[in-house]
């Protein structure tokens, strides 16, 4: 479902400080897989992520989603795929402060236009899947970690995306917590979904449901086919 | 000069104009000389994300031109009685030699910004950008014109004298010389056929660009928006004005914006202007190589043409409905 | 096209949301476009109303008033002229009138003396403002010093209506006796004739006629008063425009200011939108109806609270500046009347500039990285 044909990503090109976060990376991921992408801090794991998710281009190679090439798309054809293939779960939650749960959940599907009514009940059924109909119009500064950790999850499916993409989710969480989330993401990739995950924890990656491990350092592919 | 509020109004309207067409023509200049698809590098990134700017920006200047236009024609009414001998805008306008130089500026600037945004809305319909050369060398013609119609805005202001005679709409479209002369001596009936045939051809034309394929059909609606265009203005001067003040004598294309005339121009002249850039847009759009937009471009000439045919359909049953309540008959 | 509109609610539905959630910046920016809208909106609206007035009166004043001048300077007109002009082609009628100015050194103003048919011998019809300054009401008796140093009593019958009160506010109207005793006019002149031509067309030729007629005379058409008085109000609002543009540059710089200085919580806010699926020019969609909200909001509020203060409240901000060639201020109501033009003029000088000023801090908020959120 996605491939990346040696992928190099450089910041602030052509400046003193430039600096390489990929070097010819390669890698497959097939549909239905639950990858993880392990590796120390600053071994280019979270700048592959935003490659593949489409939020950055790669300063050259080739990315293909579904068999359609990503890397050289322009911004407003590249986001339409986005919206339909990936969910993004991330790191800090980031959900916006102010916002209900419910149109937090919401906001993703905003600009594909999609009528109020109908975006609203698919909202509301995500929430109540995750066991949060009820507090559905708090605030989510109001949410506890664990809510907020699901109305997170919740917002990463409401465009029904083919992938779960997520960056070191379990970062910030306790135990009990990060095994619930892990849970979570096994029971989506149960139903089909493809799962893509960055993670220096060993309780991720030792998981049952995943399928595979690539491990990267400095910026290349380690190996690419490591089991739990 | 004249420190009227409206004209303070036009100024800083111009002015604004003229600072965002520069700044969009700016933000084309590094297009025009760094653009390259095929790499992923950062500056490439950036410029994509000009686009944006651009088009916002023209967005802007279109909306700015059009209502600027209607206050400018407005104002210039206004100011008449200050002027001797001037009976209405016309007048005004030619109290010296900056007022209809700066009115056809507006008018070529309002036709051009909505080319400018049809061609955009083509160019970013497929991902390839096919259009970024045409789009952005108009930018460059843009700006300019925009930057001389503040200067001559001003201009016509500041040298505009309250004690100086001018003629009237009368004199100017009766009896002297000149091209509004000979527009207002054209016979009406002809002027009217000829609107009906201008008409009738600009309709066929979208139908058959709504219906086909064929790359000739989109170029002869440009060429009849063009041809149209010229001709519903000739006619307006000629015959539809004359109709609507129900006065054979009275020429004036610029009284129908008048509360007497029931503001009947504020239909009339946004439904004509409203053909001409989508008919014209598409013509330009078969001009351009835009044809690697396979699926997408189409439906959009499709739906250019049908506004055309809407916009076509309001001005004509517009200009009907005057001719047929009006007390006036014509030969 | 239905998806396309279902977007637009969507954006700005999400951009509301936002400006609430950001009272405390908003309201002041507002704030501070509602008073500049105000500003600009009176005075505009005072100008025209004005104007208006100005039209209005002149409308039912004569084509023509001829007068005299010996060695460059004003004189009467001697009655006998009336006859003469009366006898021109094109001319109705012709009225010698008689009329003239007083000071009054008590209140430090100036009055009109007309003579008027509605005034009997003996007995007076004063000008609203007038009226109110002497506190002299109908029944009560009102003195003037005449020429020769003597004090003359007038009973005073009525006072003129307020409709018309911006240039009758100090006129007096008396009997054509009682003013040449007041005056000393002799008898035989008049100050001026009043020439009615009913086709507009004829005018310039009756009044090229007067002069040849009488080389002395001095026509003075309605079409030329009228001019003056237009650009007189038109300079002044003009002129007050030129002054409160700087208020506008202040505001335009607040608000490129606010517009760029992004909160670490907006730009964090953007960075999430545009990593979930929103890309720029959704978020400068969002941007566009956060504007428009601002100025539909600031533009409304601005135009209805200059409305009422011009035509409810008199425009008691603004009066001094604009209005004021004579000691006596006339309280007069100015018509209410709100055009199209008045409204588009006042879109220009205000929302047309503040979407000028923050096209670009828009677009460059709207091009934050996504990838910043995972950082």
């Amino acid at each position: 479902m996605i491939e990346t044909v040696g992928i190099t990503k450089t910041y602030n090109q052509g400046k003193p400080n430039e600096y390489r976060a990929l070097r010819e990376v390669s890698v497959t991921v097939e549909a239905g897989e639950f990858v993880v992408i392990k590796g120390p801090s600053g071994s280019g794991k979270t700048t592959l992520l935003t490659l593949v998710g489409g939020m950055a281009r790669p300063t050259s190679g080739r990315i293909f989603v579904s068999g359609r090439e990503i890397s050289s798309l322009p911004e407003r054809f590249l986001t339409e795929i986005r919206r339909q293939s990936f969910g993004f779960v991330f790191q800090s939650l980031n959900l916006i402060r102010g916002l209900s749960a419910l149109e937090n959940v919401m906001a993703p599907a905003y600009p594909s236009g999609e009528p109020h009514t109908r975006l609203r009940r698919r909202a509301l059924e995500l929430l109540e899947r995750f066991g949060l109909a009820g507090r559905a119009g708090a605030k989510v500064e109001w949410l506890s970690g664990g809510e907020a950790q699901r109305v997170a999850i919740a917002r990463a499916l409401v465009n029904d995306p083919a992938a779960i993409i997520a960056d070191e989710p379990t970062a910030h969480l306790d135990g009990a917590l990060a095994a619930e989330f892990l849970d979570l993401l096994a029971q989506l990739n149960l139903q089909g979904k493809t799962v893509l995950v960055t993670s220096h924890d060993p309780r991720v990656w030792t998981g049952r449901a995943v399928s595979r491990v690539i491990e990267l350092r400095d910026g290349a592919v380690v190996s690419a086919d490591g089991t739990p | 000069m004249i420190l009227a509020p409206n004209v303070l109004a036009l100024l800083v309207a111009s002015g604004a104009t003229a600072l965002l067409t520069a700044l969009a023509a700016c933000h084309g200049v590094g297009i025009l000389r760094h653009w390259d698809l095929s790499s992923g590098s950062e500056r490439q990134l950036a410029l994509e994300r000009r686009t944006y700017l651009t088009s916002a920006l023209v967005g802007t200047v279109l909306s700015f031109e059009l209502l600027s236009l209607f206050l400018f024609v407005s104002s210039a009414d206004r100011i008449a009685p200050l002027l001797i001998g001037a009976m209405c805008a016309v007048g005004t306008l030619q109290a010296n030699g900056y007022g209809f130089a700066t009115l056809y500026l507006k008018l070529a600037l309002f036709l051009l910004s909505g080319l400018w945004l049809v061609l955009n809305h083509a160019d970013n319909l497929v991902p390839d950008y096919p259009l970024i050369r045409p789009k952005y060398l108009l930018l460059l013609v843009l700006a300019p014109l925009s930057a001389a119609e503040a200067v001559l805005e001003a201009l016509f202001f500041l040298r505009l004298k309250p004690d100086v005679i001018t003629s009237c709409c009368g004199s100017l479209f009766s009896s002297a010389a000149g091209t509004e002369t000979d527009l207002a001596a054209l016979p009406p009936r002809t002027a009217l056929i000829a609107l009906v045939a201008a008409g009738a051809a600009l309709l066929l034309c979208a139908f058959w660009t709504a219906r086909s394929q064929r790359r000739l059909a989109p170029l002869l609606l440009g060429a009849a928006g063009t041809v149209h265009f010229a001709v519903a203005l000739a006619a307006i001067i000629s015959a539809v004005s004359p109709y609507v003040y129900e006065l054979p004598t009275h020429h004036c294309p610029f009284c129908l914006l008048q509360r007497e005339y029931r503001y009947v121009g504020y239909l009339i002249y946004p439904a004509l202007l409203a053909a001409t850039v989508t008919s014209v847009g598409v013509g330009a759009l078969a001009v351009g190589r835009a044809e690697t937009a396979a699926g997408e471009l189409p439906r959009f000439r499709r739906r250019l043409a049908r506004w055309t045919i809407a916009a076509e359909l309001l001005f004509l049953g517009i200009v009907a409905a005057c001719i047929a309540t009006s007390q006036l008959t014509l030969r | 096209m239905l998806r396309a509109v279902e977007r637009h609610r969507h954006l700005l539905d999400f951009a509301l949301a936002s400006l609430l959630r950001r009272k405390g910046k908003n309201a002041a920016l507002i704030g501070v476009y509602t008073l500049v809208v105000f500003l600009l909106g009176s005075t505009l609206f005072f100008t025209h109303g004005i104007k208006r007035e100005a039209a209005r009166l002149l409308a039912e004043a004569p084509e023509i008033v001829v007068q005299r001048t010996v060695m460059g300077r004003y004189e009467p007109v001697p009655a006998d002229w009336t006859e003469k002009v009366r006898a021109l082609r094109g001319v109705s009628e012709v009225q010698p009138r008689l009329w003239g100015y007083y000071f009054d050194p008590g209140l430090k103003a100036n009055y009109t003396f007309l003579v008027d048919r509605r005034a009997e011998p003996g007995k007076v019809l004063l000008g609203a403002a007038l009226s109110r300054a002497r506190g002299a009401y109908p029944g009560d008796t009102i003195s003037f010093d005449a020429f020769d140093g003597t004090f003359t009593s007038f009973e005073v019958t009525g006072v003129l209506s307020e409709a018309s009160e911006l240039l009758s506010a100090d006129l007096i109207l008396i009997a054509e006796g009682d003013y040449r005793r007041l005056t000393g006019a002799p008898a035989g002149l008049v100050t001026d004739l009043a020439v009615r031509v009913p086709n507009a067309k004829e005018v310039p030729a009756v009044a090229e006629k007067i002069a040849g007629l009488f080389p002395h005379a001095r026509p003075i058409l309605r079409s030329e008063i009228l001019r003056t008085y237009d650009s007189l109000f038109d300079w002044r609002g003009g002129m007050m425009l030129a002054v409160l543009s700087a208020t506008l540059l202040a505001f335009l710089i607040l608000a490129w200011d606010k517009a760029t200085a992004l909160s670490a919580e907006e730009r964090r806010e953007i960075g999430i939108l545009k990593a979930v699926g929103w890309d720029t020019g959704d978020i400068m969609l969002m941007k566009f109806w956060e504007g428009c909200s601002v100025s539909l909001l600031a533009f409304g509020a601005g135009s209805l609270l200059a409305y009422w203060h011009v035509f409810a409240g008199n425009g008691f901000v603004i009066v001094a500046a604009l209005k004021g060639w004579s000691t006596l201020y006339p309280s007069f109501r100015i018509a209410p009347y709100l055009g199209p033009e008045q409204l588009i003029t006042l879109f220009f000088l205000t929302v047309v500039p503040y979407t000028a000023a923050t096209i670009v801090p828009a677009w460059r908020a709207a091009t934050v990285d996504p990838d910043q959120v995972m950082r």
